[in-house]
C-alpha cells in the first residue's frame, strides 16, 4: 500500500472518520480548516499515528503545520524522512 | 444569608515544589526560586526529559516516609487541610462538634490508572489487588473528612485544572446556604507518568521551564502540590475571636462550550465567568489590585488570557505562578488563591515567573518585578480542559 | 430548597428513555447479559449490564459524535433524552449549566490510554484518549453539543457522588445566574471493574439482584446514565415533581433522618458490605421499594432511584419491586404496584463506608 493511501486509512480509522471513504479524501485538499476539517486534537493525534506507523517524528507543530496542509504534502514529508 | 454574602478564609494550608507549607512558598516567590527538573520518582521512554515541579522528598508530608494505604493525592490534601486548620485555630475537638464540609478538586486523586496493576491485568498474571483498595480509599474529600472526623457534606470536584478554584467557589456557597458552619476547600493533586504523558502528547509541554505570556513561550511544565483554605462565616468567625486572612467575596464560572482541550479564542467562557464574579460581589475593574492568571506558558491559552483580562481589566497588574509550582492540575486553582491571598496581605506581588520578552501578538503582558499592589481585592482564575473557566475575587482581612 | 423537575432521560441495561423505563417497571424483568472474564486463573461467565447507546445518532450526526466514547456518550444520551422530555431540546442554552456525578468516571478511555503506552510506548501514547480520560469529558462534550455556556461541574464521590453533586446543582439554580441545570449521573462498567469484581467477590451464581436479602453478595455490575432537567420553582406544576431535601451524612453521626409518610427507594445492589445498614437504620414498617434488580449495581445508582421516583410521582403510583424471593426485610415492601399514599419518595443510598445521602422528592 503506497504511503498516502495508508495516511486515508489511518485518518479514517484512528480520527473516527468512519462516515468517509479513502476515495472521498482527495490527495491535494486541505486537512485542516477547511476541506477534511480536522482539528488541533486530530494535529497531535496524527503526529502520534505517524510515529507509530512510520516510526517519523514531528518534533513540534512548526514542522507539523507544514507536513500537515494536505496528504500529499504528509506523503512527501513521511518519504523524505524515511529515506534519510 | 444573601447569595453574596462574604465568607471569611481563616486558614491556609500549602505546599508544592515551591515550599512544604505557605510561608516556605510565598518566600521562594519572592526570592525567585524555580525547583524544576526532570522526573526523579518515574522515568520515561520519551528521549526529551521535560521538566517538572515535584515536591522533594525532604518535604514532609504524611505518611510520605513509610509504604501508605491511601494514595500520594490524598496524602497532600490532608497534609494541606492540616496546615490550614491549626492556622484557623481549629481545635480537633470543636472541628469534630461542628457541620464541618470538605470540598476538594483533583484529576489524579480520582483516577484509577495503577500502570503496574493494570500491565499485571493485561498479561493475565495475578496481581496484588492493593493498587485498587488503595485508589478505592484515597476519595480526597473523603480522606480529609475522615481524618479530622468532619461531619458536612464531602465533594471531590473533578473538573480538570480548574477544580481547586471551583471547589473554593462552591465551598463557600455551602456556608452561604447555612448547610455547613465551616468548609476545607481546595485541591490536591500528585505528579505521575500518565498526566506527564498525556501532556507531552498533546504537544503542549515545553522540554525547558515554562515562560508564561513569553513571546518565546512553548508549553507548560507539570507540577504537584495541594492548598486548603478553611472557608467559614464572618459571624462564626467574629464569634471565636478568629481574624479573617482575607474575604471570599464572589466566584463565577462558565462554560466555553468549543473544544474538548482547546480554549475559545474569543474567550467567551473566561469573559462570562468575570462578568459574574465581579457582578456578584459589585466591583469593576477599579477596584482590582491585580490578577493570578492561569497562565500555563502555552501559546493558545496565554493568547486567550491576555486578550480577555486587556479587555475587562486594562491596566490592572497580572502575573502567572507557574514559573514557581508547575502547573499542578487539581491543586492549581487552590494553590493560586492561597498565593493570591497571601500577596493581598504583603500588598505586593512577585514577578511573573519565566516573563522576560513581551509578544507582541499579545495586548498585555504581566508584571516582571516586584510589584505594589494598590487595592485591596484580587482575582485568582483558571481555565480547564473542556472549557471550564473559573474565577474567584477575594478581599483583604483582618490584618 | 425546592427544585422542579421537568424531564427525565435514562439509558440502562433495558434500553434507553422513559417510555423503556415504564416498560421495565411493569414487566420487573431484567436485561442482564454474560460477559467472560478471566480472574483466578479461570475463564468465568460473569453478569453484567450492559447499555447502547445507537439511539443517540438520533439526535447527533455521527461525525459530530466521532470523539464522543461510550463514556459519554451516555452521558450525551441521557441529557438529550431530559431535554427531549422537557420539550426544551430546541432552545438557548446560554444559561443551561451541566453538572455530572459519576462514580468511577471515564474508565475505558484512562486503561486505553495506558493501553496506547504499553502497545507503543510513551512516545505514542494517544492525545485524544488522554483528553477523554480526564472525568469531565462527558460534561464537556454536552456543553460543545448544546452550546450550554453556563457553569460546568463533575463530580466523583464514589456511592455518594450523585447527592454530593445534585447539592451543587440546586445551589446553582438558587442563585440564579442560570436557568436550568442539566443534571446526571453517570458510570461505565469495564473489564478492571469485571476483573475486579471477580477478585473481591468470586463468581456470582444468583441470577438476579436481591437487594433486600441484605447478607447476600448478589450484586450484579451495571452502567448507564439518568438525566434531569431543572429549573427554579417557577410556581407551577412541573411535569415530575420537586426535589425537596437532600441530606449528606455518615451513620458515626447518626442516620438519615426520613419523615414520616415517606416512601423509601432504597439504593442497596447485592453488596453485603452495606446491605445491612438499610434494615439497621430505616424504621421497621416503612414503605420501601427497591429496583436495582432492573438496572444493575454501580456508585450512581441514586440516579436511577431518582428518575423512577420522578416517574412514579408523575404516574402516581408505587411500581411494584422485582424480586425473585420472598420479602424478610421488616419493611413494606410490594410486589405489586400500588398507589402513592403520600407523596413523599426518598431515594436512600448507603456506601460501604458507612456514608450516606437521601434525595427527598415530592409531587407538589
Amino acid at each position: 500500500m503506497n504511503t498516502n493511501d495508508k495516511l486515508k486509512d489511518i485518518i479514517i480509522e484512528e480520527l473516527n472518520l468512519e462516515d468517509l471513504t479513502p476515495e472521498e479524501i482527495e490527495d491535494d485538499a486541505p486537512l485542516f480548516g477547511d476541506g477534511l476539517g480536522l482539528d488541533s486534537l486530530d494535529a497531535v493525534e496524527l503526529v502520534v499515528q505517524v510515529q507509530k506507523h512510520f516510526g517519523v517524528e514531528i518534533k513540534n507543530m512548526e514542522e507539523g503545520r507544514f507536513a500537515f496542509r494536505s496528504i500529499n504534502s504528509l506523503g512527501d514529508f513521511i518519504e523524505e524522512r524515511i529515506a534519510a | 444569608m444573601n447569595p453574596n454574602t462574604p465568607i471569611a478564609v481563616t486558614g491556609i494550608g500549602c505546599l508544592c515544589a515551591a515550599g512544604a507549607n505557605l510561608k516556605q512558598c510565598m518566600d521562594s516567590l519572592f526570592a525567585g526560586r524555580q525547583k524544576f527538573a526532570p522526573p526523579a520518582r518515574f522515568s520515561s521512554s520519551h528521549p526529551v526529559r521535560y521538566p517538572v515541579f515535584e515536591i522533594p522528598d525532604e518535604f514532609t508530608f504524611l505518611g510520605c516516609d513509610q509504604k501508605s494505604d491511601i494514595l500520594r493525592t490524598a496524602r497532600l490534601a490532608v497534609t494541606a487541610a492540616g496546615e490550614a486548620l491549626g492556622n484557623a485555630g481549629w481545635s480537633p475537638a470543636t472541628m469534630q462538634e461542628k457541620r464541618v464540609g470538605v470540598c476538594i478538586g483533583t484529576t489524579v486523586g480520582s483516577a484509577m490508572n495503577n500502570e503496574g496493576f493494570y500491565r499485571d491485568f493485561r498479561r493475565g498474571c495475578h496481581p496484588e489487588m492493593n493498587a485498587i483498595t488503595r485508589f478505592l480509599n484515597s476519595n480526597p474529600a473523603q480522606v480529609i473528612a475522615r481524618e479530622f472526623g468532619l461531619k458536612g457534606p464531602c465533594q471531590t470536584v473533578v473538573n480538570a485544572c480548574s477544580s481547586g478554584t471551583d471547589a473554593i467557589g462552591l465551598g463557600a456557597a455551602w456556608i452561604r446556604s447555612g448547610i455547613c458552619d465551616a468548609v476545607v476547600a481546595g485541591g490536591a493533586d500528585e505528579l505521575c507518568r500518565v498526566t506527564y504523558n498525556g501532556f507531552i502528547s498533546l504537544m503542549i509541554a515545553d522540554d525547558s521551564i515554562c515562560r508564561p505570556f513569553d513571546a518565546h513561550r512553548k508549553g507548560l511544565n507539570l507540577g504537584e502540590g495541594a492548598a486548603v483554605l478553611v472557608l467559614e462565616s464572618e459571624d462564626f468567625c467574629r464569634a471565636r475571636k478568629q481574624p479573617a486572612r482575607a474575604m471570599a467575596l464572589s466566584y463565577g464560572s462558565a462554560c466555553d462550550a468549543y473544544h474538548l482541550t482547546a480554549p475559545a479564542p474569543d474567550g467567551r467562557g473566561l469573559k462570562q465567568a468575570l462578568l459574574a464574579a465581579l457582578t456578584a460581589c459589585n466591583k469593576t475593574a477599579a477596584d482590582i489590585g491585580f490578577i493570578n492568571a492561569h497562565g500555563t506558558g502555552t501559546p493558545v491559552n496565554d493568547r486567550v488570557e491576555s486578550k480577555v483580562l486587556y479587555e475587562m481589566l486594562p491596566g490592572v497588574p497580572f502575573l502567572s505562578t507557574k514559573g514557581y509550582t508547575g502547573h499542578t492540575l487539581g491543586a492549581a486553582g487552590a494553590i493560586e488563591a492561597a498565593f493570591t491571598i497571601a500577596c493581598l496581605e504583603a500588598q505586593k506581588i512577585p514577578p511573573s515567573a519565566g516573563f522576560t520578552t513581551p509578544d507582541p501578538e499579545l495586548p498585555w503582558s504581566p508584571v516582571q518585578h516586584e510589584t505594589d499592589v494598590n487595592g485591596a481585592t484580587a482575582i485568582s482564575q483558571s481555565l480547564a480542559f473542556g472549557g471550564n473557566n473559573a474565577v474567584l475575587v477575594f478581599g483583604k482581612g483582618d490584618s | 430548597m425546592r427544585t422542579a423537575i421537568r424531564g427525565i432521560g435514562i439509558v440502562g441495561g433495558f434500553g434507553c428513555g422513559v417510555d423503556k423505563l415504564n416498560s421495565a417497571l411493569i414487566s420487573g424483568e431484567n436485561t442482564i447479559q454474560t460477559i467472560r472474564v478471566k480472574a483466578n486463573g479461570r475463564k468465568t461467565e460473569m453478569p453484567v449490564f450492559l447499555c447502547d447507546t445507537t439511539a443517540l445518532e438520533g439526535f447527533i450526526h455521527k461525525r459530530a459524535l466521532r470523539r464522543v466514547d461510550h463514556y459519554s456518550s451516555m452521558a450525551v444520551l441521557g441529557s438529550y433524552l431530559a431535554l427531549e422530555d422537557a420539550g426544551m431540546l430546541q432552545i438557548n442554552h446560554q444559561k443551561t449549566a451541566v453538572v455530572i456525578a459519576t462514580g468511577y468516571g471515564a474508565t475505558r478511555a484512562t486503561f486505553s490510554f495506558l493501553d496506547s503506552i504499553f502497545a507503543d510506548g510513551d512516545a505514542c501514547a494517544s492525545p485524544t484518549l488522554f483528553a477523554n480520560s480526564v472525568h469531565n469529558a462527558a460534561a464537556a462534550h454536552i456543553s460543545i453539543l448544546l452550546k450550554a455556556s453556563g457553569p460546568n461541574l463533575t463530580v466523583s464521590q464514589f456511592e455518594l457522588s450523585v447527592p454530593s453533586a445534585l447539592l451543587s446543582a440546586c445551589q446553582w439554580l438558587e442563585g440564579r445566574q442560570i436557568d436550568a441545570v442539566l443534571f446526571g449521573g453517570v458510570d461505565e462498567y469495564c473489564d478492571v471493574l469485571g476483573y475486579s469484581w471477580q477478585r473481591f467477590f468470586g463468581s456470582n451464581q444468583n441470577p438476579c439482584i436481591e437487594p433486600l436479602n441484605w447478607d447476600l453478595q448478589s450484586a450484579i455490575a451495571g452502567e448507564g446514565s439518568a438525566f434531569f432537567l431543572l429549573t427554579r420553582d417557577d410556581g407551577d406544576q412541573p411535569k415530575y415533581g420537586f426535589i425537596t431535601d437532600i441530606q449528606i451524612g455518615h451513620i458515626a453521626n447518626g442516620g438519615p433522618d426520613i419523615a414520616g409518610g415517606t416512601t423509601l427507594f432504597l439504593g442497596a445492589d447485592g453488596h453485603k458490605l452495606c446491605g445491612p445498614l438499610y434494615p439497621h437504620y430505616i424504621p421497621e414498617g416503612m414503605r420501601a421499594a427497591s429496583y436495582t434488580s432492573l438496572y444493575g449495581s454501580f456508585p450512581v445508582n441514586t440516579a436511577f432511584d431518582m428518575t423512577i421516583a420522578a416517574l412514579s410521582l408523575k404516574e402516581n403510583k408505587i411500581f411494584a419491586t422485582p424480586g425473585c424471593r420472598p420479602n424478610k426485610s421488616g419493611l413494606r415492601i410490594s410486589h405489586l404496584e400500588q398507589d402513592l399514599e403520600s407523596k413523599l419518595i426518598g431515594c436512600l443510598k448507603f456506601g460501604c463506608n458507612g456514608e450516606f445521602g437521601l434525595v427527598m422528592l415530592a409531587g407538589e
